[in-house]
């Protein structure tokens, strides 16, 4: 079970660091430093990686690539829509 | 007389004593000091010199080494000996590499300074035995007569004891633009600025107009100029950029020693061999030094400084280019850098609407400059107005008429006339300071035709008065009729005519609106440090379009506490009448309110300033303790090469960025995943060997980076040196590198049932995939990452150095290295999976950027 506690734990710690720098920005906000806004939905990353810990999990467990390859295809086009929504627009 | 001097200002008072005080106090007289004696005092006082930054080699040798990241990496060649002995040649070749190429263009930057001073050689006309004699201004002793003439550089301090008309433009220790008058008469003054001494001459200051003979009480280091080069033989401050890399260094060290001893501990707690535990640990944290980082700043900035050298800028110190890119503060000196420094007739007018072209074409009849073929000399202003005439196409219009006499200027009357002979009329034209003219005029020549000048006189008073409160310099210009005669005189100067004005000013820089508006583009704030008064000063920033939101005086900034100092500093655009003292602590107290900060001067008076400054900029034309201590030469005075200077600067920044937040974070990432899965994997994830190789492989694909494009987005706004927000990126990025590492770490042992060998290739081949790509994704800000062209040559030495991975574990150095080969559902597997790693950390991205600014 060791590399699920390993996988879990990469996912939990993203997670932790992420509420961290959002904490830490609303305490510069406080301090009047401008920062952007952020929506539910710039945490898509946070809701990917939990699918994805889902996903490698079980895959491992049945030790099957198919699952493990479709999985990913899944999880790259949620991505990719993703990253087109949010295309920097040019300063 | 004591084996010991002081400066001028602040020895025994000879300002306020008559010369044969001077004489008798200097034991000297009329006649000079006797050759015997000079050499005698010489061995005493030494030469008339100023200690200059001395060009030495190895002095620019040693520079290369005050880097914290070389301690760091030759502790990173030892450990890599001891298992790889490529690995410790290849850090070993990147220090040297690094060392080499600073060294050479520091080398190449000084040299060309140096040239640049060896071309000025000061000569001196002294007075010994009572003989004048020329010689070289380095043998100059304390009680030597000297006499100076127009466009002499005053060679050491002296009280003057004769003068004629003379006129000294000491904007090089004052900063103030128009010449100062000079004469030889007794001051009683106590505890004077040098600017109040007008009975002496300071050393490097220019001699404009008339002669004096003086007597020497200062020479070299004890001069007014010496006692402020003197402020400059200290350690020089840290560098913004400097410091940046000193923080980022103990961050690494912290970081490598906690994982070293946290590996190594619970290794051997979990009963893993003792030795292997230790070179694994090692190993690790080796792989955690970004190597190349030395390399990669030094390629960035001999690029950068080569870009700058072909529009004619030396850069003498390569680290201040970042500098110069994250500066966003630049104070600026006025005279010289902003203005042109040298004076220029602004306009001529009259009380009339329409000014009368005779004001122009008369002032050039009355005129004592000599106009040569290819050079007018002579006082400042005179040629001002031949420069004006000329550039208008006007000075035609004086040909008919013939200058028949001359009445000289002279201090008491101070203006001068010509008598001018057109057909059958004559004319005597007088020009001079207005107060003089206005003085002898009766009438003045109005559109209607002549009017008294009386009732008009408080309305041409307000306007001279309005004129001068601008910082302007005014001249009269009358005339009368006269009859003919063989010679005039002074008495002949009555009853004229007021025909007009002639405004003078030190205009701005031709370049300088427009370097300004650049730098005002580029986020770089723009504040002015004159010695000058702050009407001038203010009037340069209107006419520059700079706003001013706050004028502070140097004798406010003086009641000033530093609390106070840190505040003002911040409103205030212009500081005016300051002494080169507070302009060293408006510096300092910018760099404390966290500002990286330039300064850019070209008189003795700003090296102090230059000297402390993050940036310290100069021209070529500046004196040489100002071109000795500053970073930064423009060898033409165009402004405008600093803007482009600004974004050489932005873009070596961000390149070495880029390899650092790539090395923080994958590095990061993979050494991190390495460790903890040593704690459980019965054998050792990858071999010390693997991963040290792994490094080399990585470092040789970052070698391009310096040439990688930069997103224009990037260079908009000065950047600073943040680690806390490395911290972050790391604490972010780097576990997304874990996981994917965790997760090959499944698929080989329960999808592949991998051996120690195929799980080491396997391994190998993700982490190096994933460390190499992210680059693409890291190296810019945008989203997707796509929308953003990497450099031609970094994306091939990236994709060979991947190409070249991939087939390593099918080769035999691959085998050699402990790899096996790998089967085809892997490949397929981790190309899905690096796929949707990038497309992550791209998603990551909108995140992260949107709560962390930098």
């Amino acid at each position: 079970m060791w590399w699920i506690v390993s996988i879990s734990w990469s996912a939990v710690f993203l997670i932790v660091v992420s509420l961290y720098l959002y904490a830490s920005r609303s305490k510069r906000l406080a301090n009047g430093t401008r920062a952007g806004r952020v929506k539910l939905s710039d945490f898509l990353f946070v809701f990917v990686l939990a699918g994805l810990l889902a996903l490698y999990i079980v895959s491992i467990d049945r030790s099957s690539s198919v699952i493990f390859a479709s999985g990913n295809i899944v999880v790259e086009a949620i991505l990719i829509v993703y990253t087109a929504k949010n295309w920097t627009r040019k300063s | 007389m004591e084996n010991r001097q002081q400066t001028a200002s602040s020895r025994k008072d000879y300002w306020s004593v008559p010369p044969k005080e001077v004489y008798e106090d200097l034991k000297t007289s009329d006649r000079g000091l006797a050759e015997q004696e000079a050499k005698q005092r010489l061995n005493i006082y030494g030469y008339n010199e100023l200690p200059t930054h001395a060009f030495s080699r190895l002095r620019i040798l040693l520079r290369q080494f005050r880097n914290p990241l070389f301690f760091i990496l030759l502790v990173s060649a030892i450990v890599a000996g001891f298992f790889e002995v490529r690995q410790s040649v290849a850090i070993i070749a990147m220090i040297a590499l690094s060392v080499v190429l600073g060294y050479f263009n520091e080398y190449k930057a000084e040299k060309i300074i140096e040239d640049l001073r060896q071309t000025v050689s000061l000569k001196a006309v002294v007075i010994r035995d009572g003989k004048p004699s020329e010689i070289d201004s380095r043998l100059l002793i304390p009680g030597d007569l000297i006499s100076v003439y127009v466009g002499d550089i005053v060679p050491s301090d002296m009280r003057i004891v004769e003068s004629k008309d003379l006129e000294v433009n000491e904007a090089v220790l004052t900063g103030e633009s128009f010449p100062v008058e000079k004469t030889s008469q007794v001051l009683q003054i106590q505890n004077p600025i040098p600017q109040q001494l007008t009975n002496y001459m300071f050393m490097a200051t220019v001699v404009v107009h008339g002669t004096a003979r003086g007597v020497v009480v200062a020479t070299g280091r004890h001069t007014e100029f010496g006692s402020i080069s003197r402020s400059l033989v200290r350690t020089r401050p840290q560098t913004e950029f400097q410091r940046g890399v000193r923080r980022y260094g103990n961050m690494l060290i912290t970081l490598a020693l906690a994982l070293v001893v946290g590996i190594f501990v619970l290794n051997a707690l979990l009963g893993h061999a003792l030795i292997e535990s230790l070179l694994f640990s090692l190993a690790v944290a080796v792989g955690l030094v970004p190597e190349l980082m030395p390399a990669i700043v030094t390629i960035s900035l001999s690029q950068a400084a080569r870009n700058m050298a072909k529009k004619r800028v030396v850069v003498k110190r390569q680290v201040s280019i970042e500098d110069l890119g994250n500066m966003d503060i630049l104070c600026t000196d006025k005279t010289g850098t902003l203005t042109s420094g040298k004076i220029a007739l602004k306009d001529y007018w009259s009380l009339s609407d329409s000014p009368d072209q005779r004001i122009l074409q008369y002032s050039l009849l009355c005129n004592s400059a000599v106009v040569g073929t290819d050079k007018i000399t002579g006082n400042p202003m005179d040629v001002a107005i031949w420069e004006y005439a000329i550039q208008k196409g006007i000075q035609d219009g004086v040909r008919s008429h013939v200058v028949v006499d001359e009445i000289p200027f002279d201090y008491q009357r101070r203006m001068m006339s010509a008598v001018v002979r057109n057909g059958s009329e004559s004319l005597l034209i007088t020009k001079g300071a207005p107060e003089s003219v206005l003085s002898r005029c009766q009438n003045i020549e109005m559109v209607e035709g002549n009017e008294p000048i009386e009732p008009v006189r408080e309305k041409i008073d307000s306007k001279l008065a309005s004129q001068s409160g601008a910082g302007y310099r005014t001249l009269a210009v009358a005339y009368r009729t006269v009859g003919s005669k063989s010679s005039y005189s002074i008495e002949d100067e009555s009853n004229l005519r007021l025909l007009g004005f002639l405004t003078f000013t030190d205009p701005p820089k031709k370049d300088a609106r427009e370097a300004l508006d650049k730098l005002k583009e580029l986020g770089v704030d723009v504040k002015i440090l004159t010695g000058d008064n702050e009407l001038v000063a203010t009037k340069i920033c209107e006419e520059l379009g700079i706003p001013v939101y706050r004028v502070l005086r140097g004798s406010e900034l003086t009641q000033m506490t530093s609390p106070e100092i840190r505040a003002a500093v911040e409103e205030a655009t212009i500081f005016a009448r300051i002494t080169p003292e507070q302009k060293l602590d408006i510096i300092k107290a910018l760099k404390t309110n966290k500002h990286v900060v330039g300064f850019m001067g070209d008189g003795v008076n700003d090296a102090p300033a230059l000297f402390e400054a993050d940036v310290g900029l100069s021209v070529d034309s500046a004196v040489d303790v100002s071109k000795d201590t500053a970073d930064i030469v423009l060898l033409d005075k165009d402004l405008l090469v600093l803007a482009n200077g600004i974004e050489e600067g932005r873009k070596v920044f961000g390149n070495v960025t880029k390899y650092i937040l790539m090395g923080t974070s994958s590095n990061f990432g993979n050494m991190f995943s390495a460790a903890a899965a040593s704690l459980y994997l019965p054998f050792l994830p990858m071999l010390p060997m693997q991963i040290l190789f792994m490094n080399l492989l990585y470092d040789v694909s970052n070698m391009t980076l310096p040439t990688d494009n930069i997103d224009v987005e990037y260079t908009e706004l000065p950047k600073r040196w943040d680690i806390d927000f490395v911290r972050k990126f790391t604490l972010f990025f780097g576990p997304f590198s874990s996981l994917y590492d965790f997760l090959t770490y499944g698929i080989m042992l329960f999808i592949f049932g991998a051996s120690p060998a195929l799980f080491h290739s396997g391994w190998f081949v993700e982490s190096f995939w994933t460390e190499v790509l992210v680059i693409f994704v890291i190296r810019t800000r945008r989203v997707p990452f796509i929308t953003s062209r990497p450099g031609k040559w970094l994306t091939v030495l990236t994709l060979s150095a991947v190409a070249f991975g991939t087939i390593l574990p099918f080769t035999f150095l691959g085998n050699f290295l402990g790899f096996t080969p790998l089967p085809t559902e892997f490949w397929i597997l981790l190309i899905l999976m690096v796929a949707t790693y990038l497309l992550l950390v791209d998603a990551g991205k909108v995140f992260f950027y949107k709560i962390c600014k930098f």
